[in-house]
């Protein structure tokens, strides 16, 4: 049975969650009070030893991310970046760290700029996040006139401004070279790969860019102790993350879970099972990156990453999308490639066109004007926008056909077999 | 080469490379032939057209080889079945919303993407026309560029050039995906002095010069190696020109021709734009004030001038001419006991001249001029001296005068009428050396074939001087 | 036509200035307040973008129009944001839409003829969990019925379009 384990969600539910007075009451800013207890080295040593990995998607191991930001750079000055873009389909956790615990986050922007030695840092929020920037916006006032925040937070030598930086309605802004080139005032192209281990840069500056659970775990491990987060999770995928359920579920919602819990559990737990209890028939299960598990694969799955790997998808986001039975593969594919299709960026030709043509087959199935050539031609598209791109989004697109495509072919088939010109 | 080269093994054959640059212009450079948009030698590598894979061993995936770093010993794979299919599928994608309309395109026979689909056999479109985006067709950008937003295929190389090189920033990519378009800030257009050079490097027929513009079809074109006359700068030019049935041979366009040291692989628009001066308003008969005289009449009439005449002589020289033109009128000076001066003051144009290749001195040979030791000021003039004037600007201000120009005189500057006209044909038409205000030396061919018998200078002063007399070669020798 | 900044529009950017390592950064947060004082960026705005960042005015235009919240051309004094991704149209987003579409009478991407309410569709609204939802302007309504939609939007009629 499912033990309600909560670190980063821990205030979510008191009343007025997101006011300095009711996160104090709850014990935001210990970390910071007590800070001449800490050195930079030691909180460093303490994200690394938790075995912490982004929860922006990628699963990445923060702590030798963090170490990428140690070294001098001649001096230049080093910035935080926190990813607040939060607009893959199916996720919507950051947003209510944002909204409810906005203080919880702050805590630990000021945890890792003092690791660091960074001293300005900057939340990127999705420009749709309007209402919720405000309750950030409100938070950040608050520590500032608290002194939290400012030129020596919370009475300690230490200086963090932080700002918040608006997006404007760019998916692609989420993937971290292209937040810097926008937050750098351009489009929002991603760059090319370094060819070495380094960090990002701003301006020219090394730079940190975390997603804001990442973020907002970090006071948690830096107060109780690396052991204590790893008491949570597997051994590879150690703690917890903020899931989220939506779709065809009872209770849709975010629910923070350990690593490792039962997909099938989870959804029965906290969503409450499949709406008007109806049958699963497929979940995408980490954010519309993800290829799609089919429910016999659902009822294996475990939500950590190597699960997840092992069923040939990915955790992503943690944000489960819950399909019953009453849905159109063919149709949930064009749903996603639609969105794919807008929100390439439009830099390299495999995605750029590559999202385009798949669109219109899609489309042309869907009209019934299809053929079975149809099917390959996805698959070949696929194959060519597979690792072959500036950014990961294009491959990302490519599993997420493929596995459509592969698993549900008898629903595409049904398409291309009745009328159009096979 | 300034760093120790590497070896590594491309198609199975070892090769020695530079190992500060990228593999992609290194395999270029070794004559590799490999399909790319968005990297250009003067551009760099952008990354974004993922046309230049090749297969490195020990990479599970092909890589752009713009943006591989040279490691010593690597293997490189160009050719093969799967990287030549990454490449067509790569290309295939490239062409859905591309009109693929050659037959019609000005760039054809020198468009990437044309001979690219030729090599990877995708000749017949495979997407139905009616899937294609349509966009504009036909935009004027302004300084005789435009362009065709269906044609491109969005490399940037434009939208860099404008940034890196002469850094006005006029072009943009706007939208985004597949809705992606070259374009200024509407109401705007390009304003630099260097615009046209977009032109070349657009990989396809998206961005073609006005100016050019089904003129003629490229495969028609021969093509000369030149230097600009527009100024001191001396620009090394390729002169496309043809010769059709009944017609003259006739100059189309001045192109870039690569110089590192001089202009890169740069011109400015005025420059390029020159090529119309070398064949307009050229002046084709002889005259004595307003009456026309045949060639040979002109000729006698001028050596009974210059040698019955007691009047001392100048000879004012247009800084433009070869260095082995000026090296002749020095031995034409002697010869008549004439002062030479070549006065740069009149080529000075301060409007003109920029921080980067346009120089406010616009004689193409004023450094040749001072290094022959040729006079530069001009003297004071007046009919008490008979002037020979050899095309230069302000030669024109003394009636006892007898003119040698290429073209006919500017009915709208005031002019005194020369005792007598000859022409000489247009450097287009002769060959010889520049020296450009760096000191760096060029030869000029001579471009076109002879149109009409319009003698040169070198010609036109054969007549004056002793046949036996080799001065004017020493003259040349110890000029160059 | 010429744009101005406001005058607290201006100080609130020189402050922002201080906070980033280029002025250049100021291109977004300063397009937001171009849109926020004229309802969609004029060419005015955005070359007074350019001069503020030292972008020039083609790159911020291009900045512009790669964002999908930015308008280049003047916007109903509603915008109805329709979530058409996955999690909403599995809860019923097409339903919404529809309704949206015969009670204004226009299709999507077209402004009602009083210039009310204009009509567009979004990719995901990052609230998934509260499908089918739609943002109006800057506000985000969840868990819409076409009933629901209809108190909004007379709701919205009363206040004539005053903000
Ligand atoms: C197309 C794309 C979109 C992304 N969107 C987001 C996002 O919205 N939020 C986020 O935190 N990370 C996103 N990422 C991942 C970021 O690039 C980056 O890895 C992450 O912010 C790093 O933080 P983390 O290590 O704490 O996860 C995205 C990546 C890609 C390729
Ligand atoms: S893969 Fe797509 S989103 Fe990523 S850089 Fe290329 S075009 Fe842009
Ligand atoms: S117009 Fe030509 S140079 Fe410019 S992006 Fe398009 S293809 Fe490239
Ligand atoms: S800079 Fe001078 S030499 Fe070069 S192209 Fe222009 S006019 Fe000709
Ligand atoms: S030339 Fe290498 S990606 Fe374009
Ligand atoms: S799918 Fe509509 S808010 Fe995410």
């Amino acid at each position: 049975m499912i033990k309600d384990i909560r670190i980063v969600s821990r205030r979510f539910n008191l009343p007025q969650s997101h006011t300095l007075e009711v996160a104090r009451q709850h014990g935001a800013y210990r970390s910071i009070e007590t800070l001449t207890e800490r050195t930079p080295e030691g909180i460093i040593a303490a994200v690394e030893a938790s075995g912490l990995r982004g929860k922006g998607g990628g699963g990445a191991p923060t702590g030798a991310k963090w170490r990428l930001m140690e070294g001098e750079f001649d001096g230049r000055p080093k910035y935080v970046v926190v990813n607040a873009d939060e607009s893959e389909p199916g996720t919507f956790k950051d947003g209510h760290i944002l909204s409810k615990d906005p203080h919880l986050l702050i805590e630990g922007i000021l945890l890792t700029c003092y690791a660091l030695g960074a001293h300005d840092a900057y939340i990127y929020i999705r420009g749709e996040y309007y209402e919720r920037q405000q309750i950030l916006q409100h938070a950040i006032d608050e520590a500032y006139e608290a002194g939290i925040l400012g030129q020596s937070i919370m009475g300690h030598d230490y200086r963090v401004d932080l700002t918040v930086h608006r997006g404007a309605g760019a998916y692609i802004c989420g993937e971290k070279s292209a937040l810097l080139e926008s937050m750098e005032g351009k489009r929002g192209h991603p760059r090319l790969k370094p060819h070495q281990k380094e960090p990002e840069w701003y301006f020219g500056n090394p730079t940190l860019i975390n997603n804001v659970e990442t973020i907002a775990t970090v006071p948690f491990i830096v107060t109780e102790g690396a052991d204590a987060y790893r008491q949570y999770g597997t051994e590879r995928s150690p703690g917890t993350l903020l899931f989220a359920l939506s779709g065809h579920v009872n209770r849709p919602g975010v629910y923070e879970a350990p690593f490792g819990t039962s997909l099938m559990e989870y959804i029965e737990h906290y969503g409450g099972g499949i709406r008007n209890g109806g049958t699963l028939k497929a979940v995408i299960p980490g954010g519309a990156s993800t290829p799609v598990l089919t429910a016999d694969e659902a009822a294996q799955a475990r939500l950590d990453y190597e699960s997840m790997q092992g069923l040939g998808s990915a955790l992503g986001t943690g944000g489960m999308i819950v399909m019953d039975e009453s849905v159109d593969m063919v149709e949930a594919l064009k749903n996603l490639m639609a969105f794919y299709h807008h929100e390439s960026c439009g830099q390299c030709t495999p995605c750029r066109e590559g999202t385009g043509w798949v669109d219109a087959i899609l489309a042309r199935i869907l009209a019934r004007e299809g053929n079975r050539d149809d099917l390959k031609k996805l698959l070949d598209i696929s194959e060519t926008m597979n690792g072959k791109t500036v950014c990961v989004f294009a491959p990302a697109a490519s599993s997420v056909i493929d596995a459509m495509v592969q698993k549900f072919e008898t629903e595409f088939l049904r398409y291309l077999d009745t009328g159009g010109a096979a | 080469m300034s760093t120790q080269s590497v070896t590594i093994t491309v198609d199975g054959t070892p090769i020695e490379v530079n190992p500060d640059r990228m593999l992609l212009p290194e395999l270029l450079d070794k004559g590799f032939s490999i399909p790319h948009f968005c990297y250009q030698e003067s551009l760099g590598s952008d990354g974004n057209c993922r046309m230049c894979m090749v297969e490195i061993a020990g990479k599970k995936r092909p890589q752009i080889s713009c943006d591989t770093p040279i490691v010593a010993g690597m293997e490189v794979r160009t050719r093969g079945e799967s990287i030549e299919k990454v490449r067509r599928d790569i290309l295939e994608l490239e062409l859905i919303n591309h009109p693929v309309d050659c037959p019609i395109c000005d760039q054809a026979g020198e468009c990437s993407l044309q001979d690219y689909y030729m090599e990877y056999g995708l000749y017949q479109g495979k997407v139905d026309k009616k899937e294609k985006h349509h966009f504009d067709k036909h935009i004027d950008l302004g300084a005789n560029v435009l362009h065709d937003q269906e044609r491109c295929v969005l490399c940037q190389r434009c939208v860099r050039f404008c940034r890196d090189v002469t850094h006005t920033d006029e072009l943009c990519v706007a939208g985004r995906g597949d809705h992606s378009y070259i374009t200024t800030i509407p109401g705007e257009t390009l304003h630099n002095a260097y615009a046209m050079n977009v032109t070349d490097l657009c990989p396809v027929g998206a961005l073609t010069s006005k100016d050019f513009r089904f003129q003629q079809r490229v495969w028609f074109l021969a093509t000369s190696p030149s230097v600009c006359h527009g100024c001191a700068k001396g620009c090394a030019i390729d002169i496309d020109h043809a010769k059709s049935k009944y017609h003259d041979d006739t100059i189309y366009r001045f192109r870039p021709r690569k110089n590192p040291e001089i202009n890169g692989e740069f011109i400015c628009d005025a420059g390029r734009l020159s090529y119309k001066e070398t064949q307009t308003y050229l002046l084709r008969t002889c005259l004595a004030k307003e009456e026309i005289l045949a060639d040979a009449e002109a000729l006698d009439r001028m050596k009974a001038i210059l040698t019955e005449d007691e009047y001392p002589i100048v000879v004012l020289a247009d800084a433009n001419l070869y260095t082995e033109e000026l090296a002749a009128l020095q031995a034409f000076a002697r010869t008549f006991h004439a002062q030479l001066y070549a006065p740069l003051e009149a080529y000075h144009d301060p409007a003109f001249g920029d921080d980067w290749l346009k120089s406010s001195q616009r004689a193409a040979n004023a450094e040749g001029v001072k290094r022959l030791g040729i006079a530069t000021e001009m003297p004071t003039l007046n009919d008490n001296t008979l002037v020979i004037n050899v095309n230069h600007p302000d030669g024109h201000r003394t009636a006892n005068r007898i003119d040698l120009l290429t073209h006919r005189p500017d009915e709208n500057t005031e002019r005194v009428p020369a005792r007598l006209t000859l022409p000489i044909a247009p450097w287009v038409r002769s060959s010889g050396h520049l020296i450009n205000e760096d000191g760096i030396e060029q030869y000029c061919e001579q471009v076109l074939r002879r149109n009409d018998p319009t003698p040169t200078l070198l010609e036109r002063l054969a007549h004056f001087l002793d046949k036996g007399d080799d001065t004017i070669l020493d003259n040349m020798e110890t000029a160059l | 036509m010429s744009f101005t900044w406001t005058s607290a529009h201006r100080a609130e950017l020189d402050a922002l200035k201080e906070r980033y390592p280029s002025p250049k950064a100021l291109v977004l947060p300063a397009l937001w307040k171009v849109q926020e004082q004229e309802g969609f960026l004029s060419l005015e705005g955005i070359e007074a973008v350019a001069e503020l960042t030292g972008y020039s005015k083609a790159e911020v235009y291009g900045v512009a129009t790669f964002y999908t919240m930015f308008h280049l051309q003047p916007q109903g004094t509603y915008t109805l944001q329709v979530c058409k991704t996955l999690s909403c149209a599995l809860n019923g987003q097409g339903t919404i839409l529809d309704h949206l579409k015969e009670r204004l009478g226009i299709e999507v991407g077209e402004t009602t003829p009083d210039g009310q309410f204009t009509l567009t569709q979004v990719e995901c609204l990052g609230s998934c969990g509260t499908a089918p939802v739609m943002q109006v302007n800057d506000t985000l309504h969840e868990h819409l019925t076409p009933e629901s939609v209809d108190t909004l939007l007379d709701t919205l009629s009363d206040k004539g379009g005053s903000l």
